[in-house]
């Protein structure tokens, strides 16, 4: 900063000098010829007085003797160092010289005068100093020309000339003084600091302060340009809020949505188990149970039993701890919005859509009546439906979501299946892919649990029977419409909220009682 | 009284055939069916009081197949069997109209009390008297 400033003051210093210094050159040389024009002058009217003196003494007889006495007497004027007398030949008649100063005169310059009776003025150069000469002609007696020479040094002129100059360079210095140094403070005050603050500000917000403001109460451009600083960095610190906060909301649902997949897939092998074994085991426990009732109670066999049946117990118990881990929580039905939760799953599957080269197309009209249903859960449901039609469609394809009552793929040559039952008003989001389509015979099984038509180890068999638990739950329906060769659609159909329904008992009702699963 | 009529359809020989010993040491007349489709042709050939039927089945399941028996065989409480936890399907069960419910696995006492339950519930005083054993 103090560059810009040094530099603003010497570029003015300097065009500031130039002009006064041309200026002052000029006019100094001016007065310079003035000065010397008004001594020329004067010696001229000297020389005149004098040849007027010596015309008239030499008429009165006057002897050399004299003449020398009146020039000798001349010559103490100030500014004189020679004075002489020359008769119409040419010859000294008398002379004088002032002490120490050079006696030289130019012969030939006389003797011009004397012939063209003219009065001469012209300048010698002697011993470094310059010497005025005015030669004067007047009539000798006998009608002839003689002349005066008056010589003067310029001294004088020189002094004052030099005088002159040193008062100019004094005041121009002052002048030029005082100049710089209210630039250097002016600029120093409304250029140097306010622009250090805005480096400084500006440099605050590079490194990240955001909230950095710049306070100059400034009308003028600089003023403006801190203003400028400000709403930018306001729009920067908003703009930064607000990616913070959408990373953070989108980490924390995609954590929580990845949480509940894993749960509800764990809920899903445990119920499978739990299947599995439960046929198995209630068939030892019932073939335990008919011995224990056939053999004699002190038989000692009736030990070997009790351990049988204690033991089916235990593993009983064990699955059902699992299953109580893994049950999939009840939803908590309110009114939602369905749009941004769709809009928050295809937020989540933002990355995954850029590296497939799928889009997820939302074509839903802004306002769709509110739904009875619990958020999160919703959430899992269309991440695993979207998941499924982003992983059927090819690099370039679309992914459609839409809301309508009839089905977006043609009814020609088009295969479904439905899971469970809507009984009140619904509303219907559809997501159609841009794949390959399902034969019937593999619609038939898709909502099976480890049922997959994905490469394997790729999809975990669980996403559709998650979904349908989750739209059960939600007394919806999901129905999964395929064309062969021309896409797969998924329609999730999910009661609207009691007062847009027409129906203020439209809540789900509760779940069985888990007395019942506790079984005896 | 006619000695009550009970068909048991589950896929899985062993089960099927404990809860056969079971009820036929109580005195019950039953039947078994390894499948849908078997039970299909079961309830076609005689009217049964209970029909104890698992969900879990290859082909049509359990809950599928109630609403077929509600109007083959109105009369015929139905009680389902499934694994524990599966308390969806309880729902749908019982709105499809099954009387009762089992999750395996269960007590023989407990399946027996189900069942003179059904045979008493209210299925059984509307129904007209049952015929006669074929």
């Amino acid at each position: 900063m103090k560059h810009l400033t040094a530099r603003l003051v010497i570029l003015l210093m300097l065009a500031l000098m130039t002009i006064t210094a041309i200026y002052d050159y000029f006019r100094l040389v001016r007065e310079r010829e003035q000065l010397v024009e008004q001594t020329r002058e004067d010696a001229r009217v000297f020389a005149e007085t004098l040849a007027l003196a010596v015309r008239w003494n030499v008429r009165r007889g006057r002897t050399t003797e004299e003449l020398q006495e009146l020039l000798t007497e001349i010559l103490a004027r100030p500014g004189l160092i020679g004075v002489g007398i020359y008769d119409p030949d040419g010859r000294v008649v008398a002379t004088s010289v002032a002490e120490g100063k050079p006696a030289s005169t130019r012969d030939d310059a006389i003797q011009e005068a004397l012939k063209r009776k003219e009065a001469a003025s012209l300048m010698l150069e002697a011993g470094g100093a310059q010497i005025l000469s005015h030669i004067q002609p007047f009539r000798w007696p006998g009608g002839r020309t003689a002349a005066v020479e008056v010589r003067q040094t310029l001294e004088g002129v020189e002094r004052q000339f030099g005088r002159a100059i040193r008062e100019r360079l004094l005041s121009r210095l002052v002048v030029l003084t005082f100049f710089v140094l209210s630039i250097a403070a002016v600029t120093r005050w409304s250029i140097a600091r306010p622009i250090r603050a805005l480096i400084e500000g500006a440099r605050a917000v590079g490194q990240g302060d955001l909230a950095q403001r710049i306070h100059l109460a400034r009308p003028d451009e600089i003023g403006q340009l801190a203003e400028e600083f400000n709403r930018m960095a306001a729009n920067l610190e908003a703009a930064h809020q607000e990616i913070v906060q959408q990373g953070d909301e989108r980490l924390r649902l995609e954590q929580e949505l990845q949480r509940a997949q894993k749960l509800a897939a764990v809920g899903m092998l445990a119920a499978e188990v739990a299947h599995e074994v439960g046929t198995p085991l209630n068939v030892i426990s019932g073939r335990a149970e008919a011995l224990e009732r056939t053999i004699p109670l002190d038989h000692p066999a009736h030990r070997h039993l009790d351990v049988i049946l204690k033991q089916t117990e235990r593993i009983t118990g064990i699955i059902r701890a699992l299953l109580d881990y893994t049950r999939p929580r009840r939803p908590v039905l309110r009114q939602e919005v369905v749009l941004p939760l769709l809009g928050r799953v295809a937020d989540v599957l933002l990355g995954r859509t850029r590296a497939k080269g799928v889009r997820i197309q939302l074509d839903l009209p802004v306002v769709l009546p509110p739904i009875q249903g619990d958020a999160d859960q919703l959430q899992q449901a269309f991440l695993n439906l979207l998941l499924n039609a982003l992983d059927a469609s090819p690099p370039g394809g679309i992914v459609r979501v839409s809301a309508g009552d009839e089905p977006v793929l043609p009814a020609e040559g088009r295969v479904g299946i439905m899971r469970g039952k809507a009984e009140t008003p619904c509303l219907a989001i559809h997501i159609v892919d841009s794949g390959n389509g399902m034969t019937a015979e593999q619609l038939a099984h898709v909502f099976e649990p480890f049922f997959s038509t994905k490469g394997r180890g790729q999809g975990t068999g669980l996403g559709l029977p998650i979904v349908e638990e989750i739209v059960r739950a939600h007394r919806g329906e999901v129905e999964m419409l395929s064309v062969p060769g021309n896409g797969t659609e998924v329609i999730v159909r999910l009661p609207l909220a009691p007062d847009r329904a027409g129906d203020p008992s439209g809540a789900v009702p509760e779940h069985a009682p888990e007395s019942r699963n506790e079984g005896r | 009284m006619s000695t009550p009529r009970i068909l048991v359809v589950d896929d899985d020989p062993e089960m099927r055939a404990l809860l056969l010993d079971e009820l036929r040491n109580e005195g019950f007349e039953v039947a078994e069916a390894a499948d849908g489709a078997e039970a299909v042709l079961a309830v076609r050939g005689r009217e049964f009081d209970v029909i104890l039927m698992d969900k879990n089945m290859p082909g049509p399941s359990g809950l599928d197949l109630i609403p077929g028996f509600r109007r083959t065989c109105p009369r015929s409480r139905i009680i389902m069997m499934t694994a524990f936890g599966d308390v969806s399907s309880y729902v749908e069960a019982a709105e499809k109209g099954a009387v009762e419910y089992l999750f395996k696995p269960f007590r023989m006492e407990e399946m027996k009390a189900a069942i003179r339950k059904a045979l008493g519930s209210d299925v059984a005083s509307e129904g007209e008297p049952r015929g006669e054993p074929a």
